[in-house]
């Protein structure tokens, strides 16, 4: 163990504040041992508080700087946070996992997941895990109220994930056991493979395949213990205001093309159409569709559905919220329950789904445009919407089968450049990444949020046209124009922050309705009341940005410089609307001076992204110094 | 409410007397089980085993499948009956039948006796192992005396469970099994419960049990049991002095217990 010694006391000496159980599991595969590790003490736990960033300090402490993604080396640092679990507030649902990401090499992997597994982690006595080393042997760890052990995964491996969490659970014998595992995407080192838990949910992002180099199929939780609160009514008081923030989804979203309506287009044929038709939701009002919500949360964002029309009726599926899933296949040519058929696979797979459509999308846009024919694609034609011919690319893509399963499993570049001419000029990517598969392309505050990302993956803000009513003491801006970028990087670093926030405290960003009237506030009260600590907040964004820089920092240290952020774009990604109501806008005329002004805004050097001196004293950073900008 | 049940069970009141009931809508059920955690959460009762009904899981909604899994659910926990064959057979007493809903088991006065668990015809109440008492749904008596909702109705994402003057969430029940083509459940059952359900299939398909219109029905309590309260040390002498003072001075309270094969009381 690196290095970090000091984060974890022997025996904590201050009080354990509200909210957390106290203990952090570690374990190393490669040899089998675990042990307890104390929670930090004040002020340590204070400064990072949970989530994604006190998991990010804890990597940074102890990863080693020639680490590589899918070496022994690498570690999965998993947390959740004090409002996880507590029941009396919404959203209080988060586990984040952290890592060297597989996709890029060089920065944070980041994924978080919703549903019920962080909620049973700590009912299993444990604030988070720590992962390290590589088990020789396909295994799964089982924490029973609080008693962790390695078993053999032999009997689930090459399992896609729902069987191996209904095979896992049925062998613990434990009913309300939780499951948290990966498919054949992860065991096959599928670089965007997902973490799939509780059906619904995906920790997107590459944490499946470190879990698969591992050789670690699954973790699976069950316990009964609860955190203590700080002020129980208070806590209940809070909870409610939050929970009147929420705006509630209904069934009927559910037949809808999800949010591409909201964005105003779908991706069509690899991002050269963005027009919604009927036949984009064909069958979908057929259907019987169940809302499936998280622990304890009403805004209803997960659901089910049992296909009730077309070729695959009686298939059922298991979405969450995002509809991101949808896209990717609308983006290849499939239209209506064709399309949820497919979602379906792909999460069961375990692939994150815009990484296959972004690079199966630039394959096929070859075959259209002659660059690829049946005698090197082994036979398959690969035509827009031929639901058989993408249901085989599903599986040789997560068992990397054959050249194009392999292809598509490392990902659009590699795709791209194996075919040659024109192709990569087709490709989405950010970084070697691929977005949450929307067209986010006619928005400033979204495109800019896919691009900077904190100089990681998985990007967190998107900013808003009017600072939310809650900021409004602060903030006096807006409302900004939408083709107009001025205020744009201010309002999604803003958002950053508030978001980060809601997640480092172990609550959901997609139940943080920051542009309600206490959207915010009640959020800082339900922390308050379970920690027993007195956050404003200013104190709140501060720990978020924190958390953002703890991001950057990580990708400093491993070659991660600002220019990569617009520089390492898929061209296709920055082309002009080609239809529908912004045709011909494009973020690209303003790059890359919105990407400058972003990192800037965020206490970075606009050409390095390495955080300034005055920014690691203001956030407590200090011991970051050697990686600050100093001129 | 005196004359409503003689001197039958002990009964009580909490705030105004007007009966309260629960009503349970399995056309709006999407069986999150969020009703489930919130009666853990108030109670503060251990976090998982959510399948089984125990001392510290007084709801279960069934079948006993992950979320999302079945197409139909129902709830099941205590009815809150009007005329509680638990609080009938109690020998101390320890079961009070409340005017505005609550069927509360007194922890305090609880001997362990176990006659309540085999009477009551739903199955709904459970023994603590730690404590050895019995243990079940109080309708949240603690918040419906201050005039507020039991917190697993405020829970409810999808306003499947709502709560109210008995009088207008029976009219409410009424109204919705027309709406949905259903029936009312727990109106005439057992003479009668203040928890409603509107169901649309046969009891049998939602996993709760067809039970007779008779007021406090007949009980199933295994004769060996009383026989041993009876005989042995069970319950402790305190219990047996208090379960004896009360038979003294509540002889009519005997009836239940000991004459279960009566007609209607």
């Amino acid at each position: 163990m690196a290095n970090s010694a000091d984060i974890f006391p022997r025996e904590r000496k201050t009080r354990l504040p509200g909210g957390y159980m106290g203990r952090i599991l570690r374990v190393d595969l490669t040899t089998g041992s675990m042990r307890d590790e104390n929670l930090p003490e004040e002020p340590l736990l204070r400064k990072f508080i949970g989530g994604q960033a006190l998991a990010s300090y804890i990597l940074l402490r102890e990863l080693p700087l020639d680490a590589k993604p899918y070496g022994r080396e690498n570690k999965v640092v998993m947390m959740t946070g004090p409002i996880t679990g507590t029941g009396f507030t919404p959203g209080g649902t988060k586990v984040t996992a952290v890592y060297l990401s597989p996709l890029t090499n060089h920065t944070l992997g980041r994924g978080a997941a919703s549903g019920f597994w962080a909620v049973t982690l700590k009912a299993a006595g444990y604030d988070g895990v720590i992962i390290e080393g590589a088990a020789s042997n396909p295994t799964y760890l089982f924490i029973n109220e609080g008693k962790p052990e390695l078993r053999d995964a032999g009997r689930v491996w090459g399992k896609g994930a729902l069987e191996t969490e209904d095979l896992l659970r049925a062998e613990v014998g434990l009913k309300d056991a939780r499951v948290m595992c990966i498919g054949p995407a992860g065991e096959n080192l599928v670089h965007a493979a997902m973490l799939c838990n509780d059906y619904n949910h995906n920790a997107a992002h590459s944490g499946g395949a470190v879990f698969g180099s591992k050789k670690l199929k699954a973790i699976v939780v069950h316990g009964t213990a609860r955190p203590s609160l700080h002020d129980r009514e208070r806590l209940i008081e809070a909870g409610l205001r939050w929970r009147n923030t929420l705006v509630v989804r209904h069934e009927a979203e559910k037949r809808t093309a999800g949010h591409a309506v909201d964005l105003g287009g779908a991706p069509n044929f690899n991002f050269r159409s963005t027009v919604i038709e009927e036949s984009h939701i064909e069958g979908f009002d057929k259907n019987r569709v169940t809302l499936r919500p998280c622990f304890q949360c009403q805004r209803l964002c997960p659901w089910d559905v049992e296909l009730k029309a077309g070729k695959h009726s009686g298939t059922l599926g298991h979405f969450n919220a995002g509809s991101e899933w949808l896209d990717t296949f609308y983006n290849l040519g499939v239209r209506g329950n064709d399309a949820l058929y497919l979602a379906q696979r792909i999460n069961d797979l375990g692939i994150e789904c815009s990484h296959f459509s972004c690079g199966v999308g630039v394959a096929f846009e070859a075959w259209e445009k002659g660059l690829l024919n049946a005698e090197k694609t082994g036979g398959l034609k690969f035509e827009w919407g031929n639901v058989e011919v993408i249901d085989r690319l599903l599986d040789m893509a997560a068992r990397r089968e054959g050249y194009w399963g392999n292809l598509f499993a490392e990902g659009p570049v590699e795709v791209a450049e194996a075919i040659g001419g024109d192709a990569p000029k087709w490709i989405v990517h950010t970084k070697k990444g691929t977005p949450a598969l929307h067209d986010w392309r006619p928005h400033f505050g979204q495109m800019i949020r896919e691009i900077v990302a904190s100089g990681g993956m998985k990007p967190q803000g998107g900013g808003s046209v009017n600072p939310p009513p809650d900021l409004k003491y602060r903030e006096k801006w807006g409302p900004l124009d939408r083709d107009n970028p001025a205020g744009w990087p201010w309002s999604n670093a803003l958002s950053e922050q508030y978001r980060q926030f809601c997640g480092l405290i172990g609550g959901c960003w997609f139940a943080q309705m920051h542009m309600k009237p206490d959207g915010i506030k009640s959020i800082v009260d339900s922390f308050n009341a379970t920690t027993g600590w007195n956050f404003d907040i200013d104190q709140a964004l501060e720990a978020g940005h924190r958390s953002a820089m703890l991001q950057s920092i990580f990708g400093t240290q491993r070659g991660w410089i600002a220019e990569h952020d617009w520089k390492e774009v898929g061209p296709r990604f920055l082309e002009p609307l080609p239809d529908g109501k912004h045709k011909g806008f494009t973020i690209a005329k303003w790059l890359p001076d919105m990407v400058y002004e972003y990192h800037r805004l965020m206490g970075r050097h606009e050409k390095t992204g390495r955080p300034f001196m005055d920014t690691l004293k203001k956030l407590g950073l200090e011991e970051f110094e050697e990686w600050a900008q100093l001129d | 409410m005196g004359q409503k049940y003689g001197a039958l069970i002990p009964t009580g009141r909490l705030l105004d007397g007007r009966p309260r009931t629960i009503l349970f809508d399995a056309a709006k059920c999407i069986g999150c089980r969020q009703c489930v955690q919130a009666c853990k959460d108030w109670n503060d009762h251990p976090r998982t085993t959510l399948y089984e009904l125990s001392s510290t899981n007084w709801i279960t909604m069934e079948p006993p499948v992950l979320e999302g899994l079945s197409p139909i659910w129902a709830r099941n926990s205590c009815m809150h009956c009007e005329f509680p064959m638990c609080a009938a057979v109690c020998p101390v007493e320890a079961i009070t039948k409340y005017e505005e809903g609550p069927v509360v088991i007194n922890q305090d006065t609880c001997i362990g006796c176990e006659y309540c668990i085999y009477a009551c015809p739903w199955g709904v109440i459970a023994k603590n192992d730690i404590t050895h008492k019995a243990s079940k749904c109080t309708m949240c008596s603690d918040r419906v005396s201050e005039n507020k909702s039991p917190f697993c109705v405020q829970a409810c994402p999808v306003q499947a469970l709502d709560f109210g003057f008995q009088d207008e969430i029976s009219a409410k029940a009424k109204q919705r099994a027309e709406e949905t083509g259903g029936y009312v459940y727990g109106e005439k059952e057992a003479g009668g419960s203040q928890l409603l359900y509107v169901l649309k299939e046969k009891e049998e398909s939602y996993g709760v049990p067809a039970v007779g219109p008779q007021k406090y029905p007949r009980h199933r309590i295994p004769l060996v049991l009383m026989l041993k309260d009876l005989f042995t040390l069970r319950c402790g002498l305190a219990g047996k002095a208090r379960a004896l003072y009360l038979a003294l001075i509540h002889p009519k309270r005997l009836i239940y217990r000991y004459w279960p094969w009566r007609k209607e009381g």
